[in-house]
């Protein structure tokens, strides 16, 4: 506890990092690259909605890791700036945590939920044991807002 | 206090002799109020604009307390008393208590706290005042133009398809207090990482500033989301973009997890700062060691951390999944552990202390009490089975009170009353402000407790007609007459501590012997905090009961008030021991 | 308490741009680092509850999300992407020229960056005016002319497209205010004002909300554009 809080907290900062700018240069080859990526990863069909989704999705998060991590200069920053960007997204996805209020209704057992129910176009997904495919949504439900 | 050098005059900064000029008398003008960047400043800003909210809020609250009375109302139409309530709930969440600790007292202490000038970005200081009255204005402007109904938690479909426009004007208003409320939270997080004196160390921190912290962590993480969530009801009404319609598809309940993602952390954000003047004033007024006091700095990061994990508990009756409601309630038990931290700690604190009952004090033994009533009921509700009899009655009304008025409010006033001789330079009058805050403590129980009764007995909050159950009326009038008590017990601080200022004894800079960075400058400080940055050596809490009680019995020998010669004893009593 | 007067006085005067608060320029640098930062994830969270809003709705209505989307020119929202990224390149080279203190460097870049948001915002436009004129922007007249839908259900449609405007709209209005902090940044420079020239942080601040601005492209474009077929 000796030390001083200004010499322990900030490690880094009045004396910049001047960064290559090849360094730059190629992270936005890079990011441009995986933007290429994502557009033939969106038109070629791995087998399954859900991995197509979640493949556009991890190559996003990687151009965004570059971004942070490059661009943003994260890489040569305090450890207390790392430690924001980290709380920050950790709390984000704790916030995701609300999905999962949506993604365990279908597996409530409540009796007289399961009872056909021709289109859920309320709130919830339907609940039903053990969950069956959802019916099709195109087309029904249809009332203007006036 | 191991490392004093031997000169007392070298000593303390309080030694130092008493600066004409202080923060208050510097410039007298009104722009130089306006424009100021100083934290102090900006703090008595606040203190001057909340407690005006507080007062429009009392008065809403007045309102529906005499409606209660009988069963069937007799001041207001129904859909006044839904929009009285709404004024209420929206007025003292939003504008008072969210504002009044962090923004009042935090503003003012936290960099006298940790021996800085000025908070890291004054300007943004004073913006976020500026927000904080643009805000403030909306609000009223919407409440003024016939106000809304929708409560203060704002449901969908109630303030989105089955609401007046007004409703667009308040959401706004609140859209930007919370910006306010955002910039007052950088701003306690980098001034408390970047400010602090040299040898102020994260340990050596007051509980106060670690309470202050934390908030500022809830403030920036959770704010946002209700901004956002609130702006799409806003983008709803006015740019027709249906977000949480339920009838072209979109989930009402969505809106309820975001909102409550925000605004179970925002309770937190009203009470963890009054844990942090608890803390202080414990400590103070049993003059003694904080007991365990990483336990409690760590139990406020504990709190602010958990409370972003206990949304789902507001609710479970709505169709919410059952098993997310088992994982919420689950998480709301561990909730209770820091918090019961905190209160053990403190009646730890008290065991053995040389306890002085000054006003502060017993506001803060009040705030145990209440608190821990509060707390514990909110564990009731937390639990599956009895939330579903207990939601939405008056038990609730009475556990939100008991922690927002018994807990945050209680604090809020013993922090003022102990901090005022350091805000305004003046001493307040001890025993009338002593019985005042029993009469606080008296009027509050007698408001709130029948609440707890006549809510269990299954009196439905947000109703005004209760015809159906006359056995109710008893415990309605017994509270109207507690709050009639409470707002007695309100006024009366307004009007002794403005009469301070004038006429109050002027107030030394420690009058308290109190610890702590904040009593080692003038009363009222300097513009710039200290005439010179202090340097720590040593923790804050270094009270020596033993000593204290000599000291005492010593002041008593000398007749003199033993708040007022302690200073001049403190620095004897270092020369004896060396 | 034991405290005792520091020994090293104010800062002050020492330099141009050090506020009166703070001891020397680097506690004040860091200090507009770490507020920046806090500030940025104020904005992770505010955009997360959008796009938490939008995860939800996309996997509740899945086809219809999907059927809708195609409205959208991927083609629009490609250029824009590279446009983006672009900007992102120099607004971290101007940071570069501001450390170096070069001053026609750091005008020269920041100025591209303002014609690559120029650029943005006027494919955006367009993309707007197109959608407006196929009447899918939510309210009364959605869907009036119903072959822009795509065999779409109406009503999701319209929650899809509520979350197109409001979200691209949001964003757009990000880059707006990039533009005038950008613009106000370039004044200064231009006027050689010490505030940003003897001080590199003003211009990396900047540069940090403009990343912050790419990075939420980053995800809208390949949630909005580029769905997958359920
Ligand atoms: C000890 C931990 C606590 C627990 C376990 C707890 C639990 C709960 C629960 C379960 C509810 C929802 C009841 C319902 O709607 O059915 C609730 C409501 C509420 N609590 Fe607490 N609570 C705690 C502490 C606090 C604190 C410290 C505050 C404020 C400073 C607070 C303020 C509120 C408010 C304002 C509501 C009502 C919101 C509304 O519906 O308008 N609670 N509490
Ligand atoms: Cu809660």
């Amino acid at each position: 506890m000796a030390s001083t809080p200004l010499s322990s907290d900030s490690k880094h900062g009045g004396h910049s990092h001047i960064i290559n700018p090849w360094v730059l240069f190629f992270n936005m080859l890079w990011l441009m690259f995986l933007l290429v990526i994502t557009f033939i990863a969106s038109e070629f069909d791995f087998g399954n909605v859900i991995i197509n989704n979640v493949v556009a999705m991890l190559i996003a998060t990687v151009k965004a890791v570059f971004v942070i991590w490059i661009f943003m200069g994260v890489m040569h920053a305090s450890k207390l700036a790392k430690i924001w960007v980290v709380t920050g997204f950790g709390v984000l996805f704790l916030m995701f945590g609300i999905l999962g209020d949506y993604a365990t209704r279908q597996y409530e057992p409540v009796s007289g939920w399961e009872t056909n129910v021709p289109n859920n176009g309320g709130s919830a997904f339907p609940r039903e044991w053990p969950p069956q495919k959802k019916p099709e949504q195109v087309g029904e439900n249809f009332r203007p807002r006036g | 206090m191991s490392a004093i050098p031997a000169d007392p005059n070298v000593t303390a900064v309080s030694a130092t002799p008493r600066t004409e000029t202080n923060y208050l008398n510097a410039d007298w003008s009104i722009k130089s109020w306006l424009l100021t960047g100083d934290h102090k400043r900006i703090g008595i800003l606040y203190l001057v604009t909340v407690s005006f909210f507080f007062f429009l809020g009392s008065i809403a609250a007045g309102l529906i307390r005499y409606e209660l009375t009988a069963p069937a109302g007799f001041i207001l139409e129904s859909e006044t008393y839904n929009k009285v309530f709404s004024a209420h709930g929206i007025i003292m969440v939003f504008l008072f208590l969210i504002v009044a600790i962090p923004a009042i007292l935090g503003n003012f202490l936290l960099p006298l706290m940790i021996g800085a000038r000025d908070m890291a970005f004054p300007r943004l200081n004073l913006l976020s005042w500026y927000l904080f009255m643009i805000g403030g204005a909306c609000i009223m402007g919407g409440m003024i133009n016939g106000g809304v109904d929708s409560g203060w938690t704002f449901y969908v479909p109630y303030s989105s398809m089955y609401a007046n426009s007004n409703v667009t004007m308040v959401l706004t208003g609140i859209f930007i207090a919370g910006f306010s409320s955002i910039t007052t939270g950088i701003n306690f997080i980098v001034t408390t990482h970047k400010m602090r004196a040299p040898g102020m160390t994260w340990f050596r921190l007051p509980l106060m500033v670690w309470a202050l912290y934390a908030t500022g962590v809830v403030i920036i993480l959770g704010t946002p989301v209700v901004a956002v969530t609130l702006l799409c009801i806003i983008f709803e009404r006015v740019f027709h973009l249906p977000i949480f319609s339920a009838e072209l598809g979109g989930d009402p309940v969505l809106f309820q997890h975001l909102f409550w993602f925000y605004s179970h952390p925002a309770v937190y954000i009203m009470i963890l700062p009054a844990f942090g003047v608890q803390s202080e004033l414990i400590a103070n007024f049993a003059r003694k060691r904080v007991f365990g006091y990483h336990l409690i700095a760590f139990s406020s990061l504990a709190i602010a951390g958990l409370g972003f994990l206990v949304w789902g508990h507001h609710m479970f009756i709505s169709s919410e999944s059952m098993y997310q409601g088992v994982v919420f309630s689950l998480i709301s038990f561990l909730v209770a552990i820091p918090s019961a931290i905190k209160v053990f700690n403190w009646t730890a604190t008290l065991y053995k202390g040389n306890i002085r009952l000054q006003t502060p004090m017993i506001y803060a033994l009040g705030f145990i009490g209440l608190f821990t009533i509060g707390g514990l009921t909110g564990l009731f509700l937390g639990c599956l089975g009895t939330d579903v009899h207990l939601t939405n009655t008056y038990f609730i009304v009475a556990h939100f009170h008991y922690v927002m008025v018994g807990g945050a409010v209680t604090a809020f006033l013993g922090g003022l009353h102990y901090w005022w001789p350091k805000m305004t330079g003046r001493l307040y009058p001890e025993s009338i402000a002593k019985w005042n805050a029993v009469l606080v403590f008296i009027g509050f129980n007698l408001t709130f407790f029948p609440q707890f009764i006549v809510g269990f007995m299954g009196m439905p909050r947000r109703y005004h007609y209760y015809y159906f159950a006359p056995e109710f009326q008893p415990y309605h009038i017994m509270s109207t007459l507690g709050s009639t008590v409470l707002a007695l017990s309100f006024i009366i601080p307004g009007l002794y501590l403005t009469r301070s200022l004038t006429k109050g004894a002027k107030a030394s800079a420690n009058p308290w012997g109190a610890h702590g960075l904040e009593w080692e400058t003038s009363s009222p400080p300097p513009t710039s905090n200290f005439l010179q940055i202090p340097v720590v050596l040593d923790e804050v809490y270094d009270f020596d009961p033993v000593t204290e009680h000599e000291q005492d019995k010593a002041a008593q020998a000398l007749e003199v008030p033993s708040y007022l010669s302690n200073e001049a004893k403190s620095i004897e009593s270092e020369k004896e021991k060396r | 308490m034991a405290a005792i007067a520091s020994d090293h006085g104010h800062g002050h005067g020492h330099d141009e741009a050090l506020h009166h608060q703070f001891e020397d320029m680097e506690q004040q640098n860091d200090s507009y680092i770490v507020g920046m930062w806090t500030f940025l994830v104020t904005e992770v969270m505010f955009f997360g509850a959008l796009f938490l809003i939008y995860t939800l709705y996309r996997s509740m209505y899945q086809l219809d999300f999907y059927l809708a989307h195609k409205v959208l020119d991927t083609r629009m929202g490609m250029i824009n992407t590279f446009v983006l990224l672009f900007s992102s390149f120099t607004v971290a080279m101007s940071v570069r020229f501001a450390q170096l203190q070069n001053r026609m460097g750091v005008l020269a870049m920041l100025g591209i960056t303002q014609i690559c948001a120029g650029t943005f915002m006027v494919i955006k436009y367009f993309e707007y005016q197109e959608k407006f004129g196929h009447h899918l922007y939510p309210g009364p007249g959605f869907g009036s002319s119903p072959s822009y839908l795509n065999g779409a259900s109406p009503n999701f449609a319209q929650l899809y497209f509520g979350l197109y405007f409001g979200m691209t709209g949001l964003h757009g209005l990000h880059v707006l205010i990039g533009m005038i902090v950008i613009g106000y940044l370039m004044a200064k420079w231009w006027r050689n004002s010490p505030m940003v020239t003897k001080d590199y942080i003003p211009t990396e601040l900047v540069g940090l909300y403009w990343h912050f601005v790419d990075l939420v492209w980053i995800f809208l474009f390949p949630l909005m554009y580029l769905m997958p077929k359920p």
